[in-house]
C-alpha cells in the first residue's frame, strides 16, 4: 500500500528468483564437476551457469545488493574466459565457483532476513580473479562457416570445431514449418526430436523468409547439427529434398591466437527459455497457505454451528430436509476444498534431496574419497512442513554416510569394492499416508562390537545399536570413527523423525557391506504456532490464533451476586475490569476439573461466539511453533482437547480448545 | 504353545499373548487427561507415538501405589488401535497352552469386572489372562 510495502514484496521476489537462480547455478557446477571427472566437457552447463549468475547480478543491481553483484561479477568474468576456451573448466575453478555461488546465497539470506549484507570476501575475490579458468589454453575458436560464426557463441564453435576434427560430419539444415506439415504431425518440436536421436544440436535459428520482393512468406529454422548421420535420414527427418542438406567441410587449422573479438554474450537458448515458459507456477509463501487454512479451519467450525442450529430447528418439529441436503453438499465441498489446499503445500522430494549432491561432493572431497549420490524418489511428494523438518535429518544421514560410512578409494580397492562409493536416497510411499525414505550407503557398515566397547553395554541387535547410536551424547567420534562408522548427531536425526514428526527410524548394517537407514514419516502435518502456559501445575499450549489478549491479572476481580459457593465447579465464573469491560472470568484448571486452587497470575482472553471471555492460568511461559498429532483414541478423547505436541521433552503436552471449553456445559450434554 | 508375556497387578499374575504386545517401557508419568475416564493414567510418546494409558490397578479397584521403578507399561496393539497398559511389574516370558485356557471360577470374573477372561497354568503357576478389547473399553470406539 505505501512504498515500503511494496518494495518489500520486491525483496519477497528477489529473494525466491535469487534462491532458484543459485540452485540451478549448484546443479551446472556439478554438472561440470561430473565432467570433468568423466574427462568430458559440459559447454551448456557453463552456458547455463554463466546465464544464472548474469541474471542475478542484474537483479542484485536492481535491489541495489552491492556485494552480490560484485560476487557475480568475479564469477562471469571467470566464466567468460572459460566459455570462450570451448566450456572447460578446471576442477579448482568449479571449487572456487561453488564457494562463491555459497557465498552469494549466504547474502540473499542476509537480504531476506532484513540484515545488513557483508561486504563480499576480498580473499574471495582475489582468488576468483587468479583462478585460471580453463584447463586449455585460451584460443580463438576455428571459424566454421560465414553464416554461423556470427551466430554462435565462442564455446559453441569450439565445440563444432572439435567434433569436426575428431572427424564427425557438421551439418546445416533447414526446416519450414507449415500447416499441411504440421497435419502429418511434422512440427519443429518432432524434427528436434528426431535429429536429437541422430546427433547433436548446436543451435537452431528461426529466421523470417522473405519473397523476391522482400514481403515475409514464413518462417523458416535454421539448424546446425553436428552427428554421423546420412544426407538421406536428415532430408527424411526434415521432409525435404536431400540436396538442401549441407555439410560443413573440415575448416583449415587457423593459428592459436589470444581471444581477441569482442565479448558477447551468448543468446539465450530458446529451449530452455521455453521448458520455463512450459512449467507454469506460482510460487506462493507458506505463510499464505496457511492463512488458507486457518481460513478453512473456521469454515469448518460455523458449518458445525450451521449444523447445530439445523438439529435444533428439526427438533422443533421444523421440515429441514432441503436445507439438510445443502449442508451435506457443503460438507462435501469443504471436504474436497481441504484435499486441495493440502495438494498445494506438497513439495516434489527431489527437490529436497537434489541439492544433497552438493553437500555429498563437499564432503567426499575434504576426505579424499569417491562418493557418487544416486536418487531414486521419482514423483514423491511431502508437505512442505514435512520436508523442512526432515532436511536436517536427512543432511545428518549423508554426510555421516560420506565421512564415516563410505571407505577412502584404496581401501575400497583392497576389499574388491568398486573405488567410487555410493549413497542412495530411495522412497516410497506407504498406504498408511507415510513417506518411507531410504538412506544407504555402501561402505563399511557399523561395527555393533566396537559400539558396544564405547558405549559400555551389550548390543544385542540392531535395534538396541540404533538406540545407542541415537543416545544424546554419544558420538563414534575420534579413533573410534574410523571403526565403528558412525559420528555425531543421531540423537537429532531421531528427534527429528520419531518425537517432532512422529514417524519412526529403523537400520540395517552388515559389517563390510553397507548401511541403510529407514525414515519413515507422515505426508503431512499441522504445525501451529502456540502459547505454552502452567495450569494446576500442568504443562499446556494453546494455538496463538484462539488469543485475542493476554494479560496480568491484578485484584480487580468481581464476585457477582446469586453464585452460591460452593456451586458444580464448572460454573465458578467471576468478572473482571478491562479496558472498561466486565468480561467473564473462567478458573481453567477449574474448568478442566484439575485443580482450582493455584495462584492465576495470567489471562488469557478468547472470542467465543462473538463475545470475549478470559480464562484465568498460573502463569504464561513461551511461544513456539510446535507440530499437533490428533489424539483421537476413545480412551483420551475429551472435551477442550485438540491434539497433543512435543515441546522437546520428549513429553506429550496437550493443545487446547478454549473455545470448546468456553461453552457452557449443558450445550455439550446435549 | 505360545509366548506370553506376565505380569504383576496387586498380588496376581496375569498373563497376554506375546503376538498382542509391541513393547515394554519403563513408566516415569504420563500426561494427565482432563475429561478421560478416571482409569486413564494419560498419554505417553513411545518412539513417537501418542499412547493412551490405562491404569490397570485403578481399572481393577485396586488402591494407588506408590512410585516404583518397577512400573512398566505393555504396549498392546488391539484392531488398529495401541493403548498402554500400566503394571506394577512385568519381567518374565513364558510358555503358555494355549489349549489349556480354562475359565476363570465365577468368583473371580466377578470380582475382576469381567476384566479376566481365563485361567492357565505354567510354571506350575497360575496366570489370569486379561481381556485387552474389554480393559481398554472397546465399547467406547462406538460411543
Amino acid at each position: 500500500m505505501n512504498e515500503r510495502v511494496d518494495l518489500n514484496e520486491f525483496i519477497g521476489g528477489f529473494v525466491v528468483e535469487a534462491d532458484e537462480l543459485l540452485a540451478t547455478a549448484n546443479a551446472c557446477l556439478l554438472e561440470i564437476d561430473a565432467a570433468i571427472a568423466a574427462g568430458t566437457s559440459k559447454p551448456k552447463a557453463v552456458r547455463e551457469l554463466f546465464r544464472a549468475l548474469h541474471t542475478v547480478k542484474g537483479l542484485a543491481g536492481m535491489v541495489g545488493v552491492e556485494p552480490i553483484m560484485e560476487l557475480a561479477h568475479a564469477l562471469e568474468t571467470l566464466l567468460r574466459t572459460a566459455d570462450r576456451a570451448g566450456g572447460n573448466l578446471q576442477r579448482g575453478a568449479v571449487d572456487v565457483s561453488l564457494q562463491a555461488v555459497r557465498a552469494i546465497g549466504d547474502r540473499v539470506r542476509m537480504v531476506a532476513e532484513g540484515r545488513p549484507v557483508t561486504p563480499a570476501p576480498a580473499r574471495l575475490i582475489e582468488q576468483i580473479a587468479a583462478t585460471d579458468a580453463s584447463s586449455e589454453t585460451v584460443s580463438a575458436p576455428p571459424p566454421i562457416t560465414t553464416e554461423w560464426d556470427s551466430r554462435l557463441s565462442t564455446s559453441e564453435r569450439q565445440q563444432v570445431g572439435r567434433e569436426l576434427q575428431a572427424g564427425i560430419p557438421a551439418w546445416t539444415l533447414s526446416f519450414v514449418p507449415s500447416e499441411e506439415r504440421a497435419a502429418r504431425g511434422i512440427t519443429i518440436a518432432t524434427v528436434r526430436t528426431a535429429l536429437a536421436a541422430v546427433g547433436e544440436i548446436i543451435k537452431v535459428a528461426p529466421r523470417t523468409q522473405l519473397d523476391a520482393s522482400g514481403k515475409q512468406i514464413g518462417i523458416r529454422f535454421d539448424i546446425l547439427l553436428v552427428g554421423a548421420a546420412t544426407p538421406e535420414r536428415l532430408a527424411e527427418i526434415l521432409d525435404a529434398e536431400p540436396t538442401t542438406i549441407q555439410r560443413i567441410e573440415v575448416p583449415v587449422a587457423t593459428p592459436a591466437g589470444p581471444a581477441l573479438e569482442p565479448e558477447h554474450e551468448p543468446e539465450p537458448d530458446p529451449e530452455v527459455e521455453v521448458s520455463r515458459l512450459g512449467r507454469s507456477t506460482v510460487r506462493v509463501e507458506l505463510g499464505r497457505l496457511d492463512e488458507l487454512q486457518d481460513q478453512l479451519g473456521a469454515m469448518i467450525v460455523s458449518r458445525f454451528r450451521l449444523e447445530r442450529e439445523l438439529a435444533a430447528h428439526a427438533a422443533r418439529g421444523l421440515d429441514v430436509r432441503k436445507l439438510r441436503e445443502v449442508t451435506d453438499l457443503q460438507a462435501r465441498q469443504l471436504r474436497d476444498l481441504r484435499r486441495a489446499i493440502l495438494r498445494v503445500r506438497m513439495v516434489r522430494v527431489a527437490e529436497i534431496v537434489e541439492p544433497l549432491a552438493l553437500l555429498v561432493r563437499s564432503v567426499a572431497r575434504t576426505n579424499h574419497k569417491d562418493v557418487r549420490l544416486e536418487l531414486d524418489v521419482r514423483d514423491a511428494e511431502l508437505d512442505k512442513a514435512v520436508a523442512d523438518r526432515l532436511l536436517p535429518a536427512l543432511i545428518h544421514l549423508v554426510r555421516n554416510a560420506v565421512d564415516h560410512a563410505i571407505e577412502p578409494p584404496d581401501m575400497r580397492a583392497a576389499a574388491g569394492k568398486p573405488r567410487t562409493g555410493t549413497v542412495r536416497i530411495a522412497c516410497t510411499e506407504l498406504a498408511s499416508k507415510q513417506l518411507e525414505l531410504r538412506i544407504s550407503d555402501d561402505g563399511r557398515g557399523i561395527d555393533r562390537e566396537a559400539v558396544a566397547r564405547r558405549a559400555h553395554k551389550e548390543i544385542p541387535d540392531t535395534t538396541a545399536l540404533l538406540e545407542v547410536l541415537t543416545t544424546p551424547g554419544f558420538s563414534t567420534r575420534d579413533a573410534v570413527t574410523q571403526t565403528s562408522g558412525r559420528g555425531v548427531g543421531m540423537d537429532i536425526v531421531k528427534r527429528v523423525a520419531v518425537q517432532e514428526l512422529g514417524g519412526e527410524l529403523a537400520l540395517e548394517t552388515q559389517l563390510g557391506a553397507g548401511t541403510t537407514f529407514t525414515v519413515r514419516v507422515p505426508l503431512t502435518i499441522a504445525i501451529v504456532e502456540v502459547f505454552s502456559f502452567e495450569c494446576a501445575r500442568q504443562l499446556f499450549v494453546v494455538p496463538v490464533a484462539a488469543i485475542e489478549e493476554i494479560f496480568e491479572l491484578g485484584d480487580d476481580r468481581i464476585e457477582p451476586p446469586g453464585q452460591p459457593a460452593g456451586s458444580a465447579r464448572d460454573t465458578r465464573v467471576t468478572l473482571i475490569h478491562r479496558r472498561g469491560h466486565a468480561l467473564p472470568l473462567i478458573s481453567l484448571g477449574a474448568r478442566l476439573a484439575i485443580e482450582a486452587e493455584t495462584t492465576a497470575k495470567n489471562a488469557m482472553v478468547i472470542r467465543h461466539n462473538g463475545e470475549l471471555i478470559a480464562f484465568a492460568i498460573d502463569r504464561m511461559l513461551g511461544r513456539q511453533e510446535v507440530v499437533v498429532r490428533p489424539v483421537d483414541d476413545p480412551l483420551v478423547r475429551a472435551r477442550g482437547i485438540a491434539g497433543a505436541t512435543d515441546l522437546g521433552d520428549g513429553r506429550p503436552t496437550l493443545v487446547l480448545d478454549l473455545s470448546e471449553l468456553g461453552d457452557r456445559q449443558e450445550r455439550f450434554g446435549a | 504353545m505360545s509366548l506370553h508375556v506376565t505380569f504383576r497387578v496387586g498380588n496376581a499374575s496375569y498373563a497376554l499373548p506375546a503376538a498382542q504386545v509391541l513393547h515394554l517401557e519403563s513408566y516415569e508419568t504420563a500426561t494427565h487427561v482432563p475429561g478421560a475416564p478416571p482409569y486413564v493414567a494419560g498419554l505417553v510418546q513411545v518412539r513417537g507415538r501418542l499412547v493412551p494409558v490405562v491404569d490397570l490397578r485403578a481399572r481393577f479397584g485396586l488402591p494407588p501405589i506408590e512410585h516404583s521403578l518397577d512400573r512398566r507399561v505393555v504396549v498392546v496393539q488391539n484392531g488398529t488401535r495401541v493403548a498402554g497398559l500400566l503394571v506394577d511389574s512385568a519381567r518374565e516370558v513364558v510358555q503358555i497352552d494355549e489349549a489349556a485356557y480354562e475359565k476363570p471360577p465365577e468368583i473371580i470374573e466377578e470380582q475382576a469386572s469381567g476384566f479376566v477372561s481365563g485361567v492357565a497354568t505354567a510354571a506350575k503357576r497360575l496366570f489370569l489372562l486379561v481381556d485387552v478389547p474389554r480393559i481398554i473399553g472397546e465399547e467406547l470406539s462406538h460411543g
